[in-house]
């Protein structure tokens, strides 16, 4: 199976005055297509700053992060956004929709960006929404849905775009349980379904459980990477 | 696509309806006070004009060489002839009106002034001057022969005489004597304080015979036809007597040319002031939104927005705050000025007004032309100036807006 994520002696250093604080010491990876693999590790162990540099949001101080075999680390910020809209969809902590935008419409606002005709962009989303369970609530605004039913609109609209890969940074930490047994089921389902790469960075061992692949962070080092067999969703 | 921009613009501007008030009343105000002042401004200019106008002046004059620096008896010229008065009858001239015009001295038995005798043409006069028509009691005078006196009512009361008496009118005549002529008054006129003690009016004819000048003229008031092309009529007028001088209005009346000149100076400083204050309340208030919607920027990045698209979100939303603020202040103006059109009274401001040269009764106009420019001004301006927060916003760091998230 061909690697979908690659990254290659990946470092990120921050500086606080004089001081330098490196959150990544040498990261070596390979996500397959139709991976579905976590991230985990104590906090400070450098997952969401591993995701922000595979998502293109931040660059790394050394190493290379290829996407689908395409380098990005020196990659314009037009063309980093090009490539998340057409490639990457995320999922992040808290609810991060817009929130003047109905759940349909924020499903929407990303195929708008991506330019599909509006004739196929309602049905698309209207169909995303109801393959996450929230058929009936399109028209309400975020701050009239749960936090799972929101959670569930981002992870629509991480999926509208029919991206490669779905970044997820610990996307259950603010549902109950039953929301995030939930959220999980349908990211699994998703991921064997459309064959969608899932990354989630999480502490969550339901979330872990879950998953084909677990990859463990401490010091800004991967210090395990356990594959499993079966897909345990499935 | 930017119909969905705009969606968000209109919806994002009312999730801090408190803020997007003020701002509204920022530049409301601001554009009602722009207009507002250049309507106002323009009508002082305007009145001025007219009031300097219509009163003697006209629009031109024509005078023998030097008489504007001494205009005494001996700088005259002979009763418009020849190629002039083709010129003064031709299409380009509205309306010209010969006058004898020299400093006097008035005699009742009680007080002696100086002033300017006026000699007119009663017919003439009338199509050039408002004069004639401020007579307020008694009669203006009735032909080029009339042999009576008409005075400022201001005049009479200092001179403590009436319609009826007598005066002494004393002048030097072409000869370089002193004459005198009574004259019996049958008309006061009313109107700015200045011009009632400044000038009295007699028959052209009674002056030319009291000064000895036979049928010569000091000088020729005229109204062009095109406001627009007095410089063309003056030109004419200059070809078809080069030895005379004739100026246009913005010469003889530097006092109403300035005004109108500078109301449009006051205004663009106006313009700039106003401006200054409601770009500070529109970048202060967009980048007060700009900050409360940090994450939200970080997310349309994350989620794959270019920058350019961000300021234009941004812009959208300032265009249309903006836009509303104007249409609001156009609004206001029209409250404002649209009562005043049939003549706005200053009578409180009278002896200010005079001052100035201008008419009690000021008349706003609305010039749409000027109005939309100084609003796309503000528009223009205004959307320049909230690409500062618009930029802002491009730049936020999403992975710091992650983190807050």
């Amino acid at each position: 199976m061909s690697s979908i994520i690659q990254c290659r002696g990946v470092e990120k250093i921050y500086r606080q005055g004089d001081v330098e604080v490196p959150a990544l010491r040498g990261i070596d990876l390979d996500i397959q297509a139709g991976d579905f693999a976590t991230l985990s590790g104590p906090s400070g162990s450098g997952k969401t700053t591993l995701l922000s540099l595979i998502g293109g949001l931040d660059r790394p101080t050394g190493g290379e992060i290829s996407i689908d075999g395409e380098p990005i680390s020196g990659m314009p910020k037009a063309r980093l956004a090009d490539l998340r809209l057409h490639k990457i969809g995320f999922v992040f902590q808290t609810y991060s929709l817009i929130p003047v935008l109905s759940a349909l419409e924020n499903v929407e606002f990303i195929l708008r960006l991506l330019k599909v005709p509006p004739a196929e962009r309602g049905p698309r989303a209207r169909e995303v929404l109801r393959q996450v369970g929230l058929e009936g609530l399109e028209d309400r605004r975020p701050s009239r849905l749960s936090g799972g039913q929101q959670q569930r609109v981002a992870v629509a609209r991480a999926l509208a775009s029919r991206p490669a890969i779905v970044l997820a940074d610990e996307p259950t930490a603010n549902l109950d349980s039953q929301n995030a047994e939930e959220l999980i089921a349908l990211m699994a389902e998703l991921n064997a379904t459309s064959g969608i790469t899932f990354l989630i960075a999480t502490h969550d061992s339901r979330v872990i459980a879950h998953t084909r692949r677990h990859i463990e962070m401490t010091d800004g080092r991967i210090t395990a990477d356990e594959r499993r067999g079966a897909d345990i969703a499935a | 696509m930017t119909g969905m921009f705009a969606s968000i613009a209109w919806r994002n501007l009312w999730r801090n309806p408190r803020r997007t008030l003020i701002t509204l009343v920022v530049v409301a105000v601001g554009v009602w006070s722009i207009l507002t002042f250049d309507v106002m401004l323009k009508a002082f200019g305007t009145s001025s004009r007219e009031t300097s106008l219509r009163l003697l002046t006209g629009e031109a004059q024509i005078h023998a060489p030097g008489y504007l620096e001494d205009p005494s008896v001996a700088r005259r010229m002979p009763t418009p002839g020849g190629s002039l008065l083709g010129a003064l009858d031709s299409p380009l001239v509205d309306a010209w009106a010969p006058r004898v015009r020299v400093p006097a001295i008035v005699q009742s038995e009680y007080r002696t002034r100086s002033i300017t005798l006026l000699g007119v043409s009663p017919a003439r006069e009338r199509t050039v001057s408002d004069m004639p028509a401020q007579v307020v009691a008694g009669r203006y005078l009735s032909s080029d022969t009339d042999p009576g006196i008409v005075i400022g009512q201001h005049l009479a009361e200092k001179l403590k005489t009436r319609i009826g008496k007598r005066l002494i009118i004393l002048v030097q005549s072409s000869d370089g004597r002193l004459a005198e002529t009574s004259f019996t008054i049958v008309g006061l006129f009313g109107g700015t304080q200045g011009a009632q003690d400044e000038y009295a009016f007699t028959s052209l004819r009674a002056a030319q015979g009291i000064l000895g000048v036979g049928n010569d003229v000091s000088e020729i008031s005229l109204f062009g036809a095109d406001d627009a092309n007095l410089d063309g009529v003056v030109s004419a007028l200059k070809s078809a007597a080069p030895a005379l001088d004739i100026q246009p209005w913005t010469t003889l009346s530097p006092m109403a040319y300035t005004i109108e000149t500078f109301s449009q100076t006051y205004v663009g400083i106006w313009l700039m002031i106003m401006f200054v204050l409601m770009a500070i309340g529109i970048v202060n208030t967009q980048l007060m939104a700009v900050f409360e919607r940090t994450r939200e920027f970080g997310l349309l990045q994350a989620l794959g927005m270019r920058p350019g698209l961000i300021v234009l979100q941004v812009t959208l939303e300032s265009a249309m705050l903006i836009g509303i603020g104007i249409l609001v202040g156009i609004v206001l103006m029209l409250l404002t000025v649209v009562p005043l059109l049939g003549g706005l009274d200053t009578g409180f401001l009278a002896q200010g007004m005079e001052l100035i040269g201008m008419g009690q009764i000021l008349y706003p106009r609305i010039d749409p032309a000027a109005a939309a420019g100084s609003c796309l001004v503000v528009w223009v301006l205004g959307i320049g100036a909230a690409l500062w927060p618009a930029r802002a916003a491009a730049n936020v760091d999403p992975v710091v807006a992650m983190a807050e998230l």
